[in-house]
């Protein structure tokens, strides 16, 4: 790509970009994908940025006067965030902050669990997390492309308690993720190796077809069908998704080039190829010794990746079919964010056609309690999986006979956000 | 830990029961555990159950029932239009609330036909089930297959089926090496066993791997997996992935199994273990399935139930089961005997533990009701428990578990190697044993664990036993066009054996064969350790973490995109096999024939059709390097349904 491209105004150069002027002279493919997104037959697609460990409120999007980051105006008169987000400042119409999670758990491997769920850790079975839940109730059956997919955008420090792995539990295998363990590499195994694989495929096909014959049952359609499944995958023009190197410079760099911003990249790629929910992790915000330093480090890559996603996708027409959420299992401490903090704090939405420009909940002077508006885990569930088009009320049967709705009974959606 | 997680785990109980009830007097008649509890625990037990008793109403037994609640009985046996639950049920006053779905007019007749045919139970009409060889002294192999094979017929005589025909020669040796080594058969072995012509050479070839190290390897790496399996998410460890002490304690399994130690003795010495691991691998059992790599009571408790007794404790930590009979009592008066001995992953020290006296623990803070009280250890079976002195209370809980007369440890081993043979128990799950969930053939759950028992626990007599049955041998096969419900039916029953995934183990292990080396799947940066990324410390592991499966697993194909696109290009699957270069290296004169036929007997455990050796050959001579051609085809044949299925 050009030097002079990087000149451009950025709404110009993303007008460009999104009509293929600047991104079709080279890879054709993409433009055509830009053009021909996937219908969705059912439901909505969303990406979660997930900022493993829990990061700071007060350092982001609920500062407080004598806090020790400044706070910024942004587009919507009203609401301040802090000056470290300048780009997101500036996207505050699309974007809507929910300043009242309060969430019981402080520990993080349960307050994972928690968010990612709906549901409280118990000893008897586990409980699939919203990406498998997502792709059991609105992912595209039978597509080329798998329906969740989780992307490891990397770590400033291995701090933060154990990860959290996304398992469908009762929703069965087909709804597990495939990881991305890094963005750049794209999927693991994606390239064929070999010059002679269509030789091979042959020679396999045969005696595939013999076997159904002779063992004519469920378990072989179901290996048939997986590797038929990675095979099309393969074959796909659609998986080029995974593939960065076919995005221009210009916008790579619009998304910075530090993991998290190619994260959001490659997540945009994804849902536009048909993928119906993407996690992108990024861990170390576990912030013990104070999360002004290490917030400040991590605010202009946060800032450019996340502020060009929402951009991205609006200029393509997505956003509103693709709800974004920014979170962690919970927030810090008020004041230096020393601490773990689950009684008040913040997570950000955005797109899904949900009711933006606004605030929603309130925490006191202090930032020590929620005086408006409390929303629970449960909440934050119900209202993530309305938001994608799901039945909140259905229920699913978990081991021990037990039926489990999909999100807890007493959970109420956000209804200021929903509209 | 045992987790079931098949969604379809009810369904497929269901219509077991139904398919059993076949075999009662009258076809109508409907039967609690297959046509009543079904509606009841969806729509009644929530509310009417174990956790909340409203109204003072419990419908989980029949006794509870007819007991009623406040306004009294629920139901009076043989006549519906006196009973309670009917009229509630009928007037759709219950289920309570506008927004709860009513009974259909199908779910209302079948608890009113229930009610007034007097309460039937499956239950009730097996107690007196015939085991057909007496309990008195241990059977020959021989007399106890076909005992086992005369108890499936009679089933399936009365529900009507035809069961399929024996496997052939090439079926069996691949399944009975699987199961009884974890691998499949080099290419020597296989050609010695098909090409003998000896009568009982299946039953030789069953003695002779049960007598292998490798038939304990596979059977204690199998226990090990229903412990903990070393790579997926093992919740209450902490974290922390202590595979290698997980694989050592696996290790230790398979060597008593090997050396023929009863049940009952390794039993004890993992229940009763103390000191440090260096000495004793199965220390590792207590923080397995402990929290947070700490032993606690209620985990082993939930564990020693799941695992030495088939029974699940795990809802009824926290308060009584809610549909399931057992009260949080009866789980806390169980983890007592566990509050006198405490550590970790490392070591167990005796004496100390959150028991202040032993014998009694406090229903900690954590539990939804009761927190706070204190209960005293009592038998699962209700038996009392008397303290007596300050001895390790781990010992007289052995005792009961391990004594002949414990209805629940003989049966509950029998039926879990039975699981590991056909996917399915004859209790189901493995773990949900009580009353109201009975066997599918109850003779035969009898006389497998009378078996055990008088055999003083003989773990290869049983495995030889049912590896000596027809239900064992029968093949997997099944033409095109046969109805779905059929083929279930004949699986469910026995009939046929189920077609099941490799597991990790016996995957990595044939693989490691094939290719003349333990495969190192391990392609990703070491700094790439984040996400979903955990680090991975050695091949074993990376395999696992790849190719892991559940122990409910076996009988799907739960394997998806990333599994089959590692089998497809992971590069190591085409870098060539040092035993192929074996091979060639020392038949140098063999052409491409011979040596697919090799290939073939390798991966497949038989030689290949004519047709087969055609499309091999004109494979090879369409590739410009032979070596490279001979590895395409290794290629073709692991990623064959036929390699990674048992059949």
């Amino acid at each position: 790509m050009l030097k002079s491209d990087l000149t451009l105004k950025r709404r110009d150069w993303l007008r460009l970009a999104s009509a293929g002027v600047l991104s079709g002279a080279t890879v054709p493919w993409f433009e055509s994908l830009a053009n021909a997104a996937i219908k969705r037959p059912r439901g909505k697609s969303c990406i979660l940025l997930w900022m493993d460990g829990g990061p700071s409120q007060q350092h982001t999007f609920d500062p407080k006067p004598n806090g020790e980051f400044k706070s910024t105006s942004t587009s919507v008169p009203g609401i301040q965030i802090v000056e470290q987000l300048p780009q997101l400042a500036q996207s505050m119409e699309d974007l809507a902050i929910v300043r009242s999670m309060s969430t019981e758990i402080n520990g993080h491997y349960d307050a994972k669990y928690f968010l990612h769920t709906g549901y409280k850790r118990t000893t008897a079975f586990e409980h699939p997390s919203v990406g498998c839940i997502a792709s059991s109730q609105v992912g595209l059956p039978d597509d080329d492309m798998p329906a969740f997919v989780t992307v490891d955008a990397g770590f400033d420090r291995p701090d933060g308690g154990r990860l959290y792995r996304s398992v469908p539990a009762y929703l069965g295998p087909d709804h597990a993720p495939l990881a991305v363990h890094d963005p750049a590499e794209g999927l693991e195994n994606l390239t064929p190796n070999g010059d002679d694989l269509d030789a091979r495929l042959k020679l396999l096909a045969a005696s595939e077809q013999r076997f159904k014959q002779q063992y004519s049952l469920a378990a072989v359609g179901a290996k048939q069908a997986a590797f038929n499944r990675a095979v099309r995958l393969m074959r796909s023009k659609r998986s080029r998704a995974f593939k960065l190197e076919e995005e221009p410079d210009s916008l790579r760099e619009q998304y910075g080039y530090h993991k998290f911003g190619q994260s959001c990249l490659l997540a945009r790629r994804l849902i536009e190829s048909g993928v119906s929910f993407v996690e992108v992790v990024h861990r170390g915000w576990d912030d013990h010794n104070g999360a002004a330093k290490p917030v400040a480090a991590r605010a202009p890559w946060m800032d450019a990746g996340m502020a060009t996603l929402i951009r991205d996708l609006k200029v393509r027409g997505m956003l509103d079919d693709t709800l974004v959420v920014w979170m962690g299992e919970f927030g810090r401490t008020p004041g230096n964010g020393n601490g773990h903090f689950c009684r008040a704090w913040s997570s950000v939405w955005a797109g899904g056609g949900i009711n933006t420009g606004q605030v929603v909940g309130k925490t006191s002077d202090n930032g020590a309690d929620v005086v408006d508006r409390l929303v629970s885990a449960p909440d934050f569930m119900a209202t993530l999986c309305s938001a994608l088009g799901m039945d909140i009320h259905k229920e699913f049967l978990a081991p021990g006979l037990r039926p489990v709705p999909l999100v807890e009974k007493t959970a109420k959606p956000i209804t200021e956000l929903l509209g | 830990m045992s987790v079931i997680r098949s969604i379809t785990a009810f369904a497929v109980l269901l219509n077991l029961l139904i398919l059993t009830s076949t075999r009662h007097a009258s076809a109508d008649e409907p039967l609690l555990e297959s046509d009543v509890l079904p509606i009841l625990t969806k729509n009644c037990m929530g509310c009417h159950g174990g956790l909340r008793k409203q109204g003072k109403l419990d419908l989980r037994t029949i006794p509870a029932m007819l007991a009623g609640g406040e306004s009294g009985p629920a139901i009076v046996s043989g006549d519906s239009s006196k009973s309670e639950l009917w009229h509630r049920i009928e007037s759709d006053e219950m289920p309570e609330g506008d927004d709860r779905e009513k009974l259909s007019a199908k779910e209302k007749s079948a608890i009113k036909a229930w009610i007034d045919a007097g309460m039937p139970t499956v239950s009730a009409k097996q107690q007196n089930v015939d085991p057909l060889l007496p309990a008195d002294k241990k059977h020959e192999p021989r007399e106890v297959a076909t005992a086992i094979d005369k108890h499936i017929e009679r089933f399936l005589k009365s529900a009507n089926l035809q069961p399929v025909a024996v496997c052939d020669d090439i079926e069996f040796l691949r399944r009975v090496y699987l199961d009884l080594t974890g691998r499949v058969p080099t290419a020597e072995q296989a050609t010695q066993f098909l090409d003998n012509s000896t009568a009982d050479k299946r039953t030789q070839l069953i003695d002779t791997l049960l007598a292998t190290p490798e038939f304990g390897q596979q059977f204690g790496r199998t226990w090990r997996d229903w412990v903990c399996p070393p790579e997926l998410p093992s919740d209450d460890n902490g974290g922390a992935q202590p595979h290698k002490q997980a694989n050592e304690f696996g290790k230790w399994m398979g060597e008593k199994f090997a050396a023929g130690e009863p049940w009952d003795k390794i039993t004890r010495e993992i229940l009763t273990v103390k000191g440090e691991i260096k000495s004793s691998p199965q220390v590792i059992f207590f923080g397995l399935v402990g929290k947070g790599g700490k032993t606690t009571p209620d985990g082993t408790a939930q564990a020693v139930a799941s695992l030495f007794l088939g029974v699940q404790l795990q809802c009824a930590r926290c308060h009584d089961d809610p549909y399931r009979d057992w009260s949080q009592q009866q789980h806390w008066a169980m983890s007592a005997f566990f509050g006198r001995s405490q550590g970790d992953f490392n070591k167990i020290e005796v004496g100390k533990g959150p028991s202040k006296k032993p014998g009694e623990i406090e229903i900690p803070n954590t539990a939804f009701v009761n927190s706070g009280t204190s209960v005293n250890a009592t038998f699962l079976d209700g038996k009392e428990f008397k303290v007596e002195g300050n001895e390790d209370l781990r010992k007289p809980f052995v005792d009961w578990l391990v004594t002949k007369d414990n209805p629940f440890f003989a049966r509950n081993f029998s039926n879990r190697v039975w699981f590991y043979l056909f996917s399915k128990g004859i209790i189901a799950p493995i773990d949900d044993t009580r009353k109201l969930n009975p066997p599918t053939h109850p003779g035969l759950m009898k006389l497998l664990a009378a078996e055990f028992a008088v055999s003083d626990y003989d773990v290869k007599h049983l495995f030889r036993s049912i590896c000596n049955s027809q239900a064992y041998q029968r093949t997997s096969q099944m033409a095109p066009g046969t109805d779905e419900q059929m083929v279930y039916a004949l699986t469910k029953s026995y009939a046929r054996m189920p077609i099941r995934l490799m597991t990790a183990d016996s995957l990595y292990d044939s693989l490691a064969m094939a290719f003349g080396d333990k495969l190192d799947l391990r392609t990703r940066s070491k700094d790439s350790v984040t996400g979903q990324a955990a680090p991975v410390a050695d091949a074993y592991l990376e395999f696992h973490r790849r190719f892991g499966t559940n122990e409910e697993d076996a009988k799907d194909f739960t394997h998806g995109i990333a599994q089959m696109l590692t089998m497809i290009n992971h590069p190591r699957l085409l870098e060539g096999s040092k035993s192929l270069d074996e091979y060639v290296k020392q038949n140098k004169e063999a052409k491409p024939e011979q040596v697919v036929e090799w290939l073939y007997l390798t991966t497949l455990s038989r030689r290949p059709s004519k047709e087969e050796i055609g499309e091999a050959t004109n494979y090879i001579g369409e590739t410009d390097d032979t070596n490279k051609a001979y590895t395409g085809v290794l290629w073709m044949l692991v990623n064959r349904s036929e390699y990674i299925l048992v059949r």
